[in-house]
């Protein structure tokens, strides 16, 4: 599945995913992207190999008085070891749409693998919401050939993942394996002539990670859902 | 303090580099700077693979555990937490040794990787996010996503289809009917309902049945 898509996620991005540092919402969607392009998997593990110095670099070498370590090193030398890489999954890898079926990257078969319920929105938008972290907003678009979203605006950042067919906006044209980053700043209006399905994924505008403002969470996150989905239905 | 060992280590280093090709860029661009050290490193976690090499293991066990510990501090805030990652990780390395070869990279960031994986998924659960996906479905296992590809463009897609197909007709005719009418003539309900002259909570309940009943069926043969 290699694609010689034309945009890829940010210098940032590819370094935060290679870290570990970004949330679960924001790696499914680079790791999907990842998987299609073959200069990202090549900058990726570049970017663990600077990573992996770095972590050694700064650490400080001091021994954790809590851990027993020949206690340790006698539990884990008990287990077998692996001897072949059986990863294969079983998940179920592809979407069907209406007249084909799409096979999805490995982190969004099993992001799907649960089941997916579609929701239509207005102008020909099918949505099928998946709930990854509390930070992100994470969907499964489908986009009928034909339709258009309504010009809307994001309280934060959204990455639209090109999994099958195209769309387009006054920026561009973007095709499988695209990975389409639009800040808050950016007012679009995607389009979609032959039809398009993405994976897209929205920060929350705001979360409180602190003390007993995260009760508030789940109000902020609920508004944020209904102004979405609000827009998209305009 | 490994010096020892490091000239059986670029030794080695060397020769593996000969056999191998040199199609990825990762292996042959080793970092120049610590280059005895990180030879250590390949040979110690090669020795573990091909032969158990406990002294091998603990080696690298005194190498890596602090720093895997410093990682987990940083991330989790947590000493029992980043002691379970400690031994996860290590633990890791022990089994998944025999995978290990120089075309993945040098072995500090391999480790580094692993490390990374198991941390993902224990502040996961620490946060009670959703066990939708783990480290393993977000980066490729341990570093090759390659292999993986062309297991899955082989064979999964037929099977699918046809496992869809097969339960779909299964169903009740007229359950049948309206999973036809929403999912492949993509009507909404209203127009369903007016399409099979039914009122539309017979349609919602039928829908609802349909739904239900194949994830059932889904669930039970996967």
């Amino acid at each position: 599945m290699n694609i010689d898509a034309r945009y890829h996620p940010t210098p940032e991005q590819l370094e935060g995913f290679a870290q570990g540092s970004l949330t679960p919402g924001m790696n499914v969607v680079i790791s999907a992207h990842v998987e299609m392009c073959a200069t990202c998997r090549k900058s990726i593990s570049e970017l663990e190999e600077s990573a992996s110095e770095e972590w050694l670099r700064s650490t400080p070498d001091t021994r954790a008085s809590s851990i027993n370590y020949s206690a340790m090193i006698e539990s884990i030398v008990d287990h077998p070891q692996i001897k072949n890489d059986s990863a294969a999954s079983d998940n179920v890898s592809e979407i069907h749409m209406l007249d084909h079926s799409v096979t999805l990257p490995r982190a969004l078969a099993k992001v799907a693998s649960d089941g997916l319920v579609w929701n239509r929105l207005a102008g020909g938008i099918n949505q099928a919401m998946v709930t990854l972290d509390d930070q992100t907003q994470c969907e499964f678009l489908y986009m009928k050939p034909g339709s258009q979203v309504p010009v809307h605006k994001h309280q934060g950042s959204e990455v639209t993942l090109v999994l099958d067919g195209s769309f387009e906006d006054d920026l561009g044209h973007y095709k499988p394996g695209d990975f389409v980053v639009r800040t808050a700043k950016d007012l679009h209006q995607p389009a979609s002539e032959e039809g398009c399905l993405c994976f897209a994924v929205l920060d929350s505008p705001l979360t409180f990670t602190k003390g007993l403002a995260r009760l508030l969470n789940p109000f902020i996150r609920y508004r944020f859902r209904r102004a979405t989905s609000a827009a998209a239905a305009l | 303090m490994e010096d020892v060992v490091s000239g059986a280590g670029s030794m080695l280093m060397g020769s593996l580099a000969n056999t191998k090709s040199v199609k990825k860029p990762v292996a042959s661009s080793l970092p120049s700077i610590s280059s005895s050290e990180s030879d250590t490193d390949e040979r110690l976690l090669i020795a573990v693979g091909n032969h158990q090499d406990r002294a091998a293991f603990n080696a690298l066990f005194s190498r890596f555990s602090n720093k895997i510990f410093a990682m987990g501090m940083k991330l989790t805030r947590n000493e029992q937490l980043s002691h379970d990652l400690v031994q996860e990780a290590m633990l890791t390395v022990w089994q998944k040794a025999p995978l290990y070869d120089l075309d993945r990279g040098t072995a500090q960031s391999w480790i580094f990787t692993l490390t990374r994986n198991r941390c993902f998924d224990i502040l996961r659960k620490m946060k009670r996010q959703p066990a939708t996906v783990s480290a393993d479905d977000i980066w490729p296992q341990e570093g090759d996503v390659d292999s993986q590809l062309v297991h899955e463009e082989e064979g999964t897609m037929k099977v699918e289809v046809s496992k869809i197909e097969s339960f779909y007709s299964r169903l009740p005719a007229a359950q049948r009917a309206v999973v036809e009418q929403i999912y492949i003539h993509d009507r909404t309900h209203e127009e369903a309902a007016a399409a099979l002259e039914i009122p539309l909570g017979t349609l919602k309940s039928r829908l609802r049945l349909a739904v239900g009943k194949l994830r059932q069926m889904v669930g039970t043969e996967v």
